[in-house]
């Protein structure tokens, strides 16, 4: 006897009846209920940024003197100067390439090695007290080696901010891979897994919430490692524009720097987590089955 | 039980393991010790025996995940010396993989084979209808209960026909109607196929319901202690399988014998 899914109706309800009434309200409700919830956080987001920055516009020259905090009518007064004059956006698109750039080959590179490193395991427990010490050293403190290696271009700050990236991809790579039930592979290989399938198919998804949370960890760690590569030497990007606005005791000038920053890293951020949860529909944290209205 | 050279032997096994006591000390502990077994072509053979009595351990070395520490196991004639993928496996733990829906689950073993993807599909529709689970097919694993889980499980090692199949406890942590209604389902899909089901339980009436023979165990460190030939005709009907003539007596007979293996903490505890 052949079997199709033709009559057979275990999930839905029969047409016409009350069971199937019943899920379409419920889906309408549902539906309703879903956008209620994203309209209210959008509001309260609106809200509290609104807020904070009316306590700080009323705040500044009230509570603090306004010379150290500034306030954000000055902050965008400065960042509008800036955009006309002081060319912002020539000098983000060299903040952001470096940032950008050495995010992709620290992660690429993390994320390589670590699947390496954690799939051999005499190679594994060779190296991992040399990862671990490498981690533990101040790696922002590289940077003034670095532009001694690679010059006061861009590229010394691609390699800070790599360096920054690399070892948080690395560690959290190796940390998934190691962390994957020995069940899964077992039944896999009896079930004729190649080595590519298992890498593929198995470890890596098995892997994939320890890799995203690295690789979002790593943003703003990133635009440190450029950032502060600009402080220390450059006659370009952001940093560089921070660091006169210090000197020149320019408080909105700086925060207006601050300012372009925080957006680019959340932008950088919201595309890692529409990457992540494209990943990983399948995780129940992730997931889409909750209780009906 | 159909006669002819035996799928799966075990000639004088023993598997040994390194332990770690909580002071960090390794010490090795036996789990199998003089093991000697012939399973047969289209057998169902259920191993029974107190806990830690090396019924898995067994289990483990036929399908390669392991290999004995002395003594040899045989499949087909030949020892067993790597991951056997000509066997089935199932687990206490369904394994399904948590990234994949219910149909890709039920694929995984023919992707791995390299068959077309439209064949696939229609495999898979096959044996998904044969257990109920239509308009599943894309679900994802967290999204279905025990029993469909525990389904899909079965219908994933069923569908790429392997030889033997090997099931650990498969129905372990089910509650008792699915667990029968399983069993039920289990008895239908294997009826005239032809495989050899190696089965372990600790379940005496599982173990009489489904089996032609039972092997048990001896307390750890386990060795066989004897293999029984259930007395029941086939088809069964495991719903009544207590009202069967035969079923009081041999049941009686196993549990005494069981019962000499239990240790006194363990009947206290339970």
């Amino acid at each position: 006897m052949a079997y199709t899914c033709d009559n057979q109706t275990m999930k839905g309800a029969v047409e016409g009846s009350r069971g199937q009434q019943i899920l379409r309200e419920t889906e309408i409700r549902d539906g309703a209920l879903e956008r209620k919830h994203n309209r209210d956080t959008r509001i309260g987001q609106a809200l509290l940024g609104l807020g904070l920055f009316l306590l700080w516009e009323l705040g500044s020259g009230t509570l603090v003197d306004q010379f150290f905090v500034s306030k954000p009518s000055k902050i965008m007064e400065s960042v509008w100067g800036m955009l006309i004059k002081e060319d912002l956006l020539y000098h983000m698109q060299f903040t952001v390439t470096e940032a950008l750039a050495g995010y992709l080959i620290g992660a690429s590179a993390g994320l390589l090695s670590g699947f390496l490193l954690a799939r051999i395991d005499l190679v594994y427990r060779i190296v991992q007290p040399f990862i671990i010490g490498f981690y533990g050293i101040p790696r922002i403190a590289l940077a003034p080696l670095f532009i001694l290696w690679f010059g006061i271009g861009i590229s010394s700050k691609i390699a800070v901010a790599a360096v920054m990236t690399f070892f948080i991809v690395l560690i959290n790579t190796i940390a998934g891979i190691r962390s994957v039930p020995v069940q899964l592979l077992q039944v896999t290989k009896v079930m004729g897994a190649s080595e590519w399938d298992l890498n593929w198919k198995v470890i890596f998804p098995s892997a994939t919430p320890f890799i995203i949370a690295g690789l979002q960890i790593a943003v703003p760690q990133a635009m440190i490692g450029a950032i502060v590569g600009e402080f220390i030497s450059s006659n370009r990007g952001v940093g560089h524009l921070i660091n006169k606005a210090s000197g020149w005791l320019d408080t909105p000038g700086l925060f207006a720097g601050i300012f372009a920053l925080m957006i680019v890293v959340l932008l950088m951020n919201y595309g890692v987590t529409v990457i992540g949860n494209r990943l990983m529909r399948w995780n129940p944290k992730y997931g889409n089955m909750r209780e009906p209205v | 039980m159909p006669a002819g050279k035996p799928v799966i032997e075990a000639k004088d096994v023993f598997r040994a393991f390194i332990a770690r006591a909580d002071h960090g000390k390794r010490y090795p502990i036996l789990a199998l010790q003089d093991a000697n077994l012939a399973i047969e072509k289209g057998e169902f053979v259920s191993f029974v025996g107190p806990s830690g009595c090396g019924k898995s351990t067994l289990l483990n070395m036929v399908a390669g995940i392991f290999q004995p520490t002395a003594g040899e196991i045989l499949y087909k004639g030949k020892p067993v010396t790597a991951i056997n993928t000509d066997v089935g496996y199932m687990t206490q733990d369904d394994n399904l993989l948590p990234w994949r829906t219910l149909r890709d689950n039920v694929e995984v073993a023919l992707e791995f084979q390299g068959m077309p993807a439209a064949q696939r599909h229609e495999r898979a529709a096959e044996y998904i209808a044969k257990v109920g689970l239509c308009g599943f097919e894309n679900h994802y694993p967290h999204e279905l209960s025990g029993g469909m889980r525990k389904r899909c499980a079965l219908v994933r090692t069923l569908i790429y026909e392997p030889d033997i199949i090997l099931m650990d406890e498969p129905f372990g942590p089910l509650d008792a109607q699915t667990r029968v209604i399983l069993q039920d389902e289990l008895l239908k899909l294997w009826d005239g196929t032809g495989k050899t089901i190696v089965f372990v339980t600790h379940d005496l009436v599982e173990a009489i319901a489904l089996s032609d023979r039972i092997v048990l165990f001896s307390r750890a460190p386990g060795r066989i202690k004897q293999i029984y030939k259930v007395p029941l005709s086939r088809p069964r009907d495991v719903f009544h399988i207590h009202a069967e003539p035969e079923f009081p007596a041999f049941f009686d007979q196993l549990w005494r014998d069981l019962k000499e293996e239990i240790t006194e903490v363990e009947l206290r505890a339970k």
